[in-house]
């Protein structure tokens, strides 16, 4: 049976794309040098994807930005004036992330920027702020094409970019006795600037010390469906599977291997495992026994301020455990102020030069940059034990010293 | 052959339940001319809602959906009353964007009121598979697609075999002519939105446990139950099952055969290809209006 009487089917087509015409672009024109006023209090723009696809770690950045704004303030704020945060939404599309950094800057005249969420975002944001000499601290971005560019006045404040992302869990490999190292390995991964090029970087890492591939895929971010996947896998009986997993794809191939019924006796995930709660309830908490990923922050660790900040996020949202993008983002904005402060007045140049030159104690601990922006320390390696998460690397980080080198079968 | 064979019925578990997704918005668009983009926020608020009672109580998820259908029916039939009902005489491009600016509503309030958190029910047999001769058939997906496989044959014999389907179908054909004979154009439509809502019931809560979501989801969904239903044929009912079996297959062997970066790409070049040489999609009815 068919149904339709539709006179204008064309229109549909038209109106279907009206849809996809969201967004503005806009370019934006040189700052001149801002006089700042030292009356009232420091303002500090930010777009972030508060609805779409990014939207949830966009809202955890919000809050972490919140969560220090607040604490900043308690203690007198920056150079004795208050931060006062404007935070809009990107709707995690990259027309209005750029129209809105350059309302912020040229029109709005804030004092400060703070970067927003994702590579994809942060990429053309950072030129923003580079065309206007803004000091652009940016919580999440770390894909290699970000700091390709020559930028002045980015800095990423996590430990280090996406190609090395994953070096912590390669020296963990090395470090096993030759018996016990993985012999061969899949390497699925979601073509996604933060997760890819962690993958690939690892892949390298593994062949150059025998690890031999058996399969390696690249999918988009789009797949839902990874039955077909997990058979090809299973059938291949890699030692280790490395998986790209931005997040409901680490759940569906996870779950397929279930199905299917294959273990591997390494499973290492980028940011899927990060998402405690949501993870564990994802595949059965029994499952995450032996998951290793990579992470930039520990809500136990003893960096300066990580305590205060965990019970002041905890105290502001139902006692719940901050994201590690509410940390990133808390971060990022620890690195600004301690710029401002060591520059002593909101002077962008002087404030990067600083950057630059200098190591700064942050939550995720201390961070350095190289001239383009690209930060020198290196990730925690975590691993999910008994529906926990405990860190098992660096040794001065860790949280443990027991890892489970081979992991349980599904349950 | 057996790769083949398990890669042909992962396809068609899939696009199983793909097709139960997709017809309530061929339905929908084919007696009212209503394309409606909230159908994909639909299904995630069903599925939300089929989580949240699974977490309270325990019930199983597949069973709740079935217990949603009259309600889903209830909130069409207000939907349409309350909102719809007013555009019915507009272009279909002012559904587009009434029902868009629903879908953004539906997943505000989701946002707020659930959290912009994953969700997935993960009832007792979501990771076990049942096992036949080699193949492997996820156990989830199966009670998926057989569940989805009853209600679209319910919705086909509702639709042929009962005066209001036959008053629904005669009004898709030629509305002024069941008018002439005393079917309420109004009424018609009221029903059909009310049946094309109670579709997401069962949807929904099969997405719960097939699928990790969140408030935002329902836009991969919508964007993959209209590539189904444009390479079907714009309301045909038989098109959208057809166009959903072969994106799940689609999407299956490029990635056993070819290469996983192209699995959901080969479907939208499929329906490029399609519409080339058949503009109405396969199953679609050519109308004089499009000819001319």
């Amino acid at each position: 049976m068919t149904f339709g009487h539709n006179p204008a089917r064309r229109s549909t087509v038209a109106a279907l794309s009206v849809v996809a015409l969201v967004g503005v672009a806009a370019c934006g024109t040189p700052e001149s040098e801002k006089e700042s006023s030292d009356a009232g209090p420091i303002t500090i723009g930010i777009s972030l994807p508060l609805t779409g696809d990014f939207s949830q770690p966009g809202t955890q950045a919000k809050r972490g930005y919140e969560v220090w704004a607040d604490m900043v303030n308690e203690q007198g704020g920056i150079l004795g004036r208050d931060v006062k945060l404007k935070i809009t939404d990107d709707a995690s599309n990259q027309d209005t992330v750029v129209a809105d950094y350059t309302r912020l800057i040229t029109q709005d005249k804030v004092d400060l920027v703070l970067g927003t969420f994702s590579s994809l975002l942060n990429f053309p944001a950072s030129a923003v702020a580079e065309k206007n000499q803004m000091v652009f601290v940016e919580p999440a971005g770390g894909a290699p094409e970000m700091f390709t560019r020559g930028f002045k006045y980015l800095f990423f404040a996590q430990q280090a970019t996406a190609q090395h992302q994953a070096d912590i869990f390669v020296k963990y490999i090395e470090g096993l006795p030759e018996s016990a190292r993985p012999k061969t390995a899949a390497y699925p991964t979601q073509d996604d600037p933060f997760t890819r090029p962690v993958i690939e970087s690892m892949q390298k890492q593994l062949e150059g010390m025998g690890v031999k591939t058996v399969y390696s895929e690249v999918y988009p971010a789009d797949t839902t469906n990874f039955q077909s996947t997990a058979v090809t896998i299973a059938g291949k009986k890699p030692d280790l599977i490395a998986q790209g997993a931005v997040f409901e794809d680490g759940i569906g191939l996870v779950r397929s291997l279930q199905q299917v019924g294959y273990t591997p006796k390494m499973l290492f995930q980028t940011s899927a495992p990060s998402n405690a709660g949501q993870y564990s309830s994802g595949i059965g908490e029994a499952n995450t026994d032996g998951v290793f990923y990579t992470v930039s922050w520990n809500e136990n660790a003893e960096t300066p301020n990580n305590a205060e900040f965990v019970k002041a996020y905890a105290d502001a949202y139902e006692n719940e455990t901050p994201a590690e993008d509410a940390a990133d983002a808390f971060a990022a904005a620890e690195v600004l102020q301690k710029g401002v402060e060591e520059v002593g007045s909101i002077d962008q140049t002087k404030i990067a030069d600083y950057l630059h030159e200098n190591e700064v104690e942050t939550i995720l601990g201390p961070l350095t940059w190289d001239e383009t922006g690209a930060p020198q320390s290196e990730f925690l390696l975590a691993q999910w034990q008994d529906g926990k998460v405990e860190i098992v690397g660096p040794e001065e980080a860790a949280t443990t010293d027991e890892t489970i080198d081979v992991k349980p079968e599904w349950k | 052959m057996e790769q083949f064979l398990q890669a042909l019925v992962l396809g068609l578990l899939i696009g199983g339940v793909y097709a139960l997704m997709a017809s309530g918005l061929t339905l929908v668009f084919g007696v009212m001319n209503v394309v409606n983009v909230a159908h994909g926020a639909t299904l995630v608020g069903v599925a939300m809602l089929t989580w949240w009672v699974w977490n309270a109580t325990g019930v199983d998820p597949l069973l709740i959906g079935i217990v949603l259908v009259p309600v889903m029916f209830g909130v069409g039939w207000v939907a349409y009353r309350g909102v719809i009902s007013r555009i019915s005489t507009e272009s279909v491009s002012m559904s587009v964007l009434l029902t868009f600016g629903i879908a953004l509503t539906v997943e505000g309030v989701l946002n707020v009121v659930a959290g912009n958190k994953f969700r997935s029910a993960t009832p007792s047999y979501f990771d076990e598979s049942l096992r036949v001769g080699g193949l492997i058939l996820p156990k989830a997906q199966v009670y998926g697609v057989t569940l989805a496989l009853v209600t679209l044959l319910a919705l086909y014999v509702v639709l042929t075999h009962t005066w209001t389907g036959r008053a629904i179908r005669a009004t898709s054909q030629n509305p002024s002519g069941a008018a002439l004979v005393g079917i309420s154009a109004a009424g018609t439509s009221a029903l059909t939105f009310a049946i094309g809502t109670a579709t997401t019931a069962v949807g929904g809560s099969i997405l719960s446990v097939l699928y990790p979501f969140f408030p935002a989801s329902h836009y991969d969904w919508i964007s993959r139950l209209l590539g189904i239903i444009v390479l079907g044929g714009m309301g045909s009912l038989p098109g959208a099952l057809v166009g959903a079996l072969l994106l799940g297959v689609a999407e299956t062997m490029t990635a056993t055969y070819g290469s996983l970066q192209w699995a959901t790409v080969v479907f939208y070049v499929a329906i490029l290809i399609v519409l080339l040489f058949r503009p109405e999609g396969l199953f679609g009815s050519r109308l004089r209006e499009d000819v001319a």
